[in-house]
């Protein structure tokens, strides 16, 4: 029993779920569901559709190239069942999961701080103009001023002493 | 030669049946519809056919049975004996030849009629000749019934022959009733023949076939004879006779030497001799069977010396049991090695022989050394073998064990898997973990290759790469995103304030153009205080307007108009703007497009009721929907 990838969004296709095609060179195709099934059937190039794992991929919008991304490998050559590789493989792939998750997560929040720059530029900038919105210009100036009077006067008080 | 197809022989029909099937059959296959005043021709045409295809029917049929049924003259001497003594040659060739001279008699009424009705000037006498004509038919089959009824049952009979091969190895046992000749061919074979005590049990001819010597045999089991002469055998008997007398076969003669059968030894004696010029160019054995009742040495001297003489002419005698399979083996090796040795020896005799032989070479290579090479034979065959001739128990088979554990029994084919460690060999593999293949995975350096990841890890972690960003920002910024979604806030709740009030009023749409009244319709209009008001014209003014000389338009100028910025682009801000406008208006275009409308507005249906969708039958299932 094996997870299959859909060929054309790459989720998961559980066994009992989705569809396999089959064509007539022999390329197998399996979708995970019939959304995917209808756009393959009507030309649509999953590198370009946008909410495809490819699309995102391709784009660079998520992580590529990494170690811990190779770790999940389909190999041709079945391995004899040995209890401890076994064992320690499952291990090894609960640890694999949480530092892939980790770099994945990284990997977007990198790419979003761009638009977090922008944003603050544009908060700034908002503010700088249309502050009179919510504050009054001169809100505060009477009592500064008042202050000012007052510091004016002890530094006289403080000079003539 | 004609050996299976005894089996493929038609069904002959009852002269009933025959004559309804072709009567049904010229009424579906012609034209039925005819009036009296098409053509004359035409008329003549539709009845002759119809005649013509009645006797082509019977005359096809007929002849199929006169091939099928097989030529007494070309068959093998055996089956044309064998049908002899079961069917009686000669009603078989009557028969036939009453079927031959039926179809003979039908193509000539067929024929008469056909002429006669050239001459038929009416629909009715065309119609009364052809009736005539058919019904001729049908009485000539009608007399043929008894001759069809025959010819059913040998066809029957026929095909329910066993299928002997003449000229294949045959053994032969012959011998009187119930003297063992049934059993012992159901030891030797996988023939079940019955085996009773009564006698003639066996009624006709049985074959069973054997392998000796990695070639096929034909066993042949025969009813028992009794001794009268040739003239006042009955059928069953004579087909053994005639088993006997034409099958080149090695003949085994079966003796009760316990008299069981209710014929004494010396009674066995007298029928042997009597049939033994059958027996003349055929090997030949003879069996004295039920040895476990009484063997030979516990008989009396008389019927010992019987068995003494017939050793003493030269006759193989061998002690046989059926019951205890005593000595079955070696009558089949001695019977068989006799009837080989006995075809090649004739094959020698023939003349074909040298042609064959001269072809033939035997080569035996001569030894180069002294050096000795045996034949080699692996260890595993000579243990196998040596296990099959000492009967040794085999390894269990998946098979006992299900019998031994009944319904508890689950087949684990894990059991057999060849692992590294063999206590291993019960787990439940897991496969799958959290959408994720295990055996993906599955690399013996792993475990390295994780050290490494981790290390990799703790470095980009001391390199600060996962710290959270949010404790970089301070407080200021924090405080003016705040402002800022205020100030947002704040300001498109203005806007929807200002969307609410009407500033402008109603307002003329911009293609209004600016009207200046001429004294008269000044005089007419109300409203005199607007002197520049623009109005919109009425229709037949702006009519009027065009058929006289055109005045440049008196409102606005032709730069002003051209200074206007076009509809798609005003009010747009920027780029940004732009683009969302342009998308909007595809979007609520799409569906339009999609659709083929012309615009909004357009609500034409081309085809109301298409009729292909709300018309005609459906080709499977009911049209209670559309």
């Amino acid at each position: 029993m094996r997870i299959e990838k859909c060929y054309f969004c790459s989720a998961p296709v559980y066994p009992g779920h989705g569809m396999m095609f089959v064509r007539n060179d022999c390329k197998v195709f399996r979708f995970c569901r019939s959304k995917c099934h209808k756009n393959f059937k009507k030309k649509r190039n999953p590198r370009k559709t946008r909410w495809t794992k490819a699309f995102r991929k391709s784009a660079g919008k998520e992580l590529t190239v990494d170690n811990s991304l190779e770790f999940e490998k389909r190999r041709n050559i079945p391995v004899k069942y040995n209890r401890e590789l076994w064992s320690k493989t499952m291990e090894a792939m609960k640890k694999v999961e949480i530092i892939k998750n980790k770099r994945q997560a990284r990997f977007i929040m990198n790419r979003l701080k761009k638009g977090k720059e922008l944003d603050d530029a544009a908060n700034i900038s908002e503010v700088k103009k249309n502050i009179h919105l919510i504050r009054a210009p001169h809100a505060g100036q009477a009592k500064q001023l008042e202050d000012k009077m007052v510091q004016k006067l002890a530094e006289d008080v403080e000079m003539d002493e | 030669m004609a050996l299976y197809n005894f089996k493929k022989i038609m069904v002959v029909p009852t002269a009933k049946d025959f004559i309804d099937l072709t009567l049904s059959k010229t009424q579906r296959k012609t034209p039925t519809v005819i009036h009296k005043h098409y053509q004359i021709h035409r008329i003549r045409h539709f009845y002759m056919r119809k005649v013509k295809f009645t006797q082509q029917n019977y005359h096809d049929r007929l002849s199929q049975i006169l091939t099928d049924f097989p030529k007494l003259d070309d068959i093998h001497p055996f089956y044309a004996d064998l049908m002899n003594v079961l069917y009686d040659k000669d009603h078989y060739k009557l028969a036939l030849g009453q079927i031959n001279i039926a179809k003979n008699l039908i193509d000539n009424v067929a024929k008469d009629y056909v002429r006669l009705m050239k001459y038929g000037d009416s629909l009715y006498r065309c119609k009364q000749l052809k009736r005539a004509a058919l019904g001729r038919m049908c009485t000539i089959l009608k007399r043929q019934k008894q001759s069809l009824e025959y010819l059913e049952q040998v066809r029957q009979h026929l095909s329910r022959l066993p299928t002997i091969d003449p000229n294949t190895r045959t053994l032969l046992l012959c011998g009187y009733p119930n003297v063992g000749k049934s059993s012992f061919i159901n030891k030797v074979t996988r023939a079940d023949v019955e085996v009773q005590p009564y006698a003639f049990t066996t009624k006709s001819l049985f074959v069973g076939h054997m392998d000796y010597r990695y070639l096929r045999w034909q066993v042949v089991d025969t009813p028992g004879i009794l001794d009268h002469p040739l003239e006042e055998r009955n059928t069953i008997e004579m087909q053994a006779i005639t088993a006997l007398a034409h099958l080149r076969a090695a003949v085994l003669y079966v003796m009760d030497v316990s008299e069981q059968c209710g014929h004494t030894l010396s009674q066995q004696l007298e029928l042997f001799n009597n049939i033994r010029p059958l027996f003349a160019n055929k090997p030949l054995i003879v069996m004295a069977n039920k040895c476990d009742v009484r063997k030979i040495s516990e008989l009396s001297e008389e019927n010992q010396k019987v068995f003494t003489d017939l050793t003493a002419e030269g006759i193989v005698v061998i002690e046989t049991s059926s019951l205890t399979e005593e000595g079955v083996m070696q009558v089949k090796a001695e019977a068989c090695d006799r009837l080989l040795a006995h075809r090649v020896d004739t094959k020698m005799k023939t003349k074909k022989v040298h042609d064959v032989l001269n072809r033939l070479h035997l080569a035996m290579p001569s030894k180069r050394d002294q050096k000795e090479r045996p034949p080699f034979i692996p260890e595993g065959a000579l243990l196998r073998r040596k296990a099959m001739e000492t009967n040794a128990p085999k390894r269990k088979l998946e098979r006992d064990v299900e019998v031994e554990l009944g319904d508890d029994y689950t087949l684990d084919l894990q059991k057999y898997w060849d692992l590294m460690n063999p206590e291993e060999k019960q787990d439940k593999i897991p496969e799958i973990w959290e959408g994720h293949n295990i055996a993906d995975y599955i690399d013996p350096q792993i475990m390295k290759r994780l050290e490494d990841l981790e290390q990799e890890e703790e470095l980009r972690e001391k390199a600060g790469e996962y710290d959270s960003d949010e404790e970089s920002e301070d407080e200021e910024m924090k405080e003016i995103r705040q402002l800022a979604s205020q100030i947002r806030e704040k300001r498109k709740l203005k806007i929807l304030a200002s969307k609410e009030k009407d500033t402008q009023g109603s307002r003329m749409p911009r293609t209004a153009k600016k009207v200046s009244l001429s004294v008269q319709q000044s005089y007419s209009c109300i409203r005199l205080n607007d002197s520049n008001h623009y109005a919109r014209r009425s229709r037949s003014l702006v009519r009027k307007r065009k058929r006289e000389v055109s005045a440049p338009p008196t409102s606005r100028t032709r730069s002003q108009s051209a200074s206007r910025p076009p509809r798609d682009q005003s009010g747009v801000r920027d780029a940004k703007m732009l683009k969302k406008v342009k998308t909007m208006m595809k979007n609520s275009q799409k569906d339009m497009n999609r659709q083929g409308r012309k615009g909004e507005s357009d609500r034409h249906v081309f085809d109301v009721k298409p009729k292909h969708l709300l018309a005609g039958k459906r080709k499977s299932g009911s049209t209670s929907r559309r």
